[in-house]
């Protein structure tokens, strides 16, 4: 019995071995994104980068002192705008096809997942084109409704399959004590799916924060959401490593206060129920 | 109650997809039938013109060769890294290590490629101006045209190999212990069990992570227009970098659609097969 007790003393060693590298290529640049972040612009340029230093404000006071400000306020409004819209059409359309059977259902649910694995760009320039012609181009309401692409299947699939594994006895029983079907969906069955709902509505969220394509598609100045921002800086000639860092953190900060509560859906939604 | 609930129910979805999915998807398809110039006011039927230009320029054809590259590489990398991650991770995963793991999921790719770039700067970089050189390798990672492809892969590689890991991990998870036991009864080592029980039981698994690559890196874009703007010259350009271009440097929208048409029709095929192996059968599985 010794030849086992061998792999498994080399193999734990491997893994511990693996897991610090993992750490490092992980942690490390967000660490050094944060320190950028707290140095003068001077001295993100230095070479070799001091690892010691008296940390500066600076770049956290100049998104204010700049207006950058509005950028998050755009990225917010648009995400919550896309949290209840996907809710509210999402909910009863995941309901639905829970409880339905057959090519309606089925061909509805591919069309569903097909719009997830569909490629943004070829929607881009036609959404381009039709929010032009609205005069909707530049506007918070444009980005929000083509974040929609994105956010609202996501929601009906993550639904979908959540309520799919829910007894059907809980609406039936519902519907003999004469609930109607919005009755039974508002008042026994979302009450119960409080914490999934609470998981769909933080995936939508960071979905719809952390897109950039459509937003920087389909904005020039008013209504850029955050990512926008961070390219257009990282695309200017003069660089200001700490402000691009600086609002690299702030645009992480939603993410991470969720990632904890919502790991385990996060990965759901993020496989469109693919993961079982 | 003309109507069934099932029609309200499933009405707003509906329409709100019907305006912002199936009516643009129509409209791609008539846009690159169009002469469609954004300089020249005169837009005008040419049939399969657009696709025919786009299929006899160079820059397609080398922008799908860096796409390939791209594509073949990270999804290697990202499988082999994501594999390594959920094996361990499925004996000794303590929850606060995975979250940490985790978290560049949940970053916006502009910062993944901005951290990255900031890193690999040539001038001012930790690892471009300071590490690389102090180890003996003097070169620009994002100056040089193969480094630069290697630099983008490395930072998506930093970005979503957690998402690959998540997916091996649940099916690892799932994976009944008695298989293991029963093989170590039989006198099977480590690697008996790995290359017998562990693989072909994560086929599956495998198989929607390599899907959810491919179509993850053709929607790839702010990842590479952060880091190199698809340069340096067309080194890292991929196909939606190209369309990029086409659109709105060239203002050739006529073009762009059809490139918009291209990527469409293999995300489609994609899905097919998704759909086909997966949730179907998971659907009739759980009628």
């Amino acid at each position: 019995m010794s030849a086992p007790r061998r792999y498994g003393r080399w193999l734990a060693l491997i893994r511990a071995g693996f897991l610090g590298v993992v750490f490092v290529f992980v942690v490390f640049p967000l660490v050094w994104l944060a320190l950028a972040s707290l140095k003068t612009r001077a001295a993100a340029l230095e070479v070799p980068p001091a690892l010691v230093f008296t940390p500066s404000f600076e770049a956290y006071e100049k998104i204010f002192a700049s207006g950058l400000v509005g950028a998050f306020a755009n990225s917010l409004t648009i995400a919550l705008t896309n949290v209840a819209l996907s809710l509210a059409i999402g909910l009863p359309a995941a309901y639905a096809l829970a409880r339905m059977r057959g090519a309606v259902q089925q061909n509805l649910s591919f069309w569903v997942l097909s719009i997830r694995l569909a490629p943004l760009f070829s929607i881009i320039l036609p959404l381009y084109v039709l929010f032009k012609a609205l005069g909707l181009l530049d506007t918070r309401i444009a980005v929000a409704m083509a974040h929609l692409t994105l956010t609202l299947p996501l929601a009906v699939w993550l639904l979908m399959t959540y309520f799919r594994a829910m007894p059907v006895d809980l609406d039936e029983a519902a519907m003999l004590d004469g609930a109607k079907r919005w009755q039974t969906l508002l008042l026994v069955i979302v009450p119960i799916s409080r914490p999934m709902i609470a998981s769909v509505a933080v995936i939508v969220f960071i979905f719809s924060w952390n897109e950039f394509l459509l937003a920087f598609f389909l904005t020039a100045r008013d209504a850029q959401t955050v990512p926008v921002v961070v390219a257009g800086l990282a695309g200017t000639m003069s660089f200001d490593w700490p402000l691009i860092a600086a609002i690299s953190i702030g645009s992480m900060v939603p993410a991470l206060i969720f990632v904890g509560f919502a790991q385990r859906h996060i990965v759901e939604g993020l496989a469109s129920g693919a993961v079982k | 109650m003309a109507l069934s609930w099932r029609f309200w129910f499933l009405a707003p979805m509906v329409m709100a997809l019907a305006t912002v999915v199936l009516f643009p998807t129509v409209y791609l398809f008539w846009m690159s039938t169009q002469h469609w110039l954004v300089t020249d006011p005169q837009r005008f039927f040419v049939g399969t013109d657009n696709f025919q230009r786009l299929l006899a320029g160079a820059d397609f054809w080398q922008a799908l060769r860096v796409t390939a590259a791209y594509l073949v590489l990270s999804t290697v990398i990202m499988l082999g890294l994501g594999l390594g991650m959920a094996l361990t991770f499925a004996r000794a995963g303590r929850g606060w290590m995975r979250a940490i793991v985790v978290m560049p999921l949940v970053i916006p790719p502009v910062v993944a490629g901005f951290t990255w770039r900031f890193l690999l700067n040539g001038e001012i970089g930790f690892l471009g101006a300071w590490l690389l050189p102090a180890i003996g390798l003097e070169l620009n990672p994002l100056a040089e045209p193969r480094a630069a492809l290697v630099s983008v892969v490395i930072a998506d590689v930093w970005s979503r190999t957690p998402f690959m890991f998540l997916i091996l991990l649940a099916a690892l998870q799932s994976i009944p212990r008695d298989f293991y036991e029963a093989a170590r009864m039989d006198g099977a080592n480590p690697f008996h069990e790995f290359f017998f029980i562990t693989l072909p039981l994560l086929k599956g698994a495998l198989f929607v992570a390599i899907l959810f690559r491919i179509v993850d890196a053709i929607n790839t874009f702010e990842l590479i227009y952060v880091m190199t703007r698809g340069g340096p010259g067309r080194a890292t350009q991929i196909l939606s970098i190209f369309g990029w271009r086409t659109a709105f440097q060239e203002l050739d929208f006529g073009q762009a659609a059809a490139l918009g048409v291209v990527l469409l029709f293999i995300c489609l095929a994609g899905a097919m097969l998704l759909f086909r192996r997966f949730v179907q059968r998971d659907l009739e599985a759980g009628a």
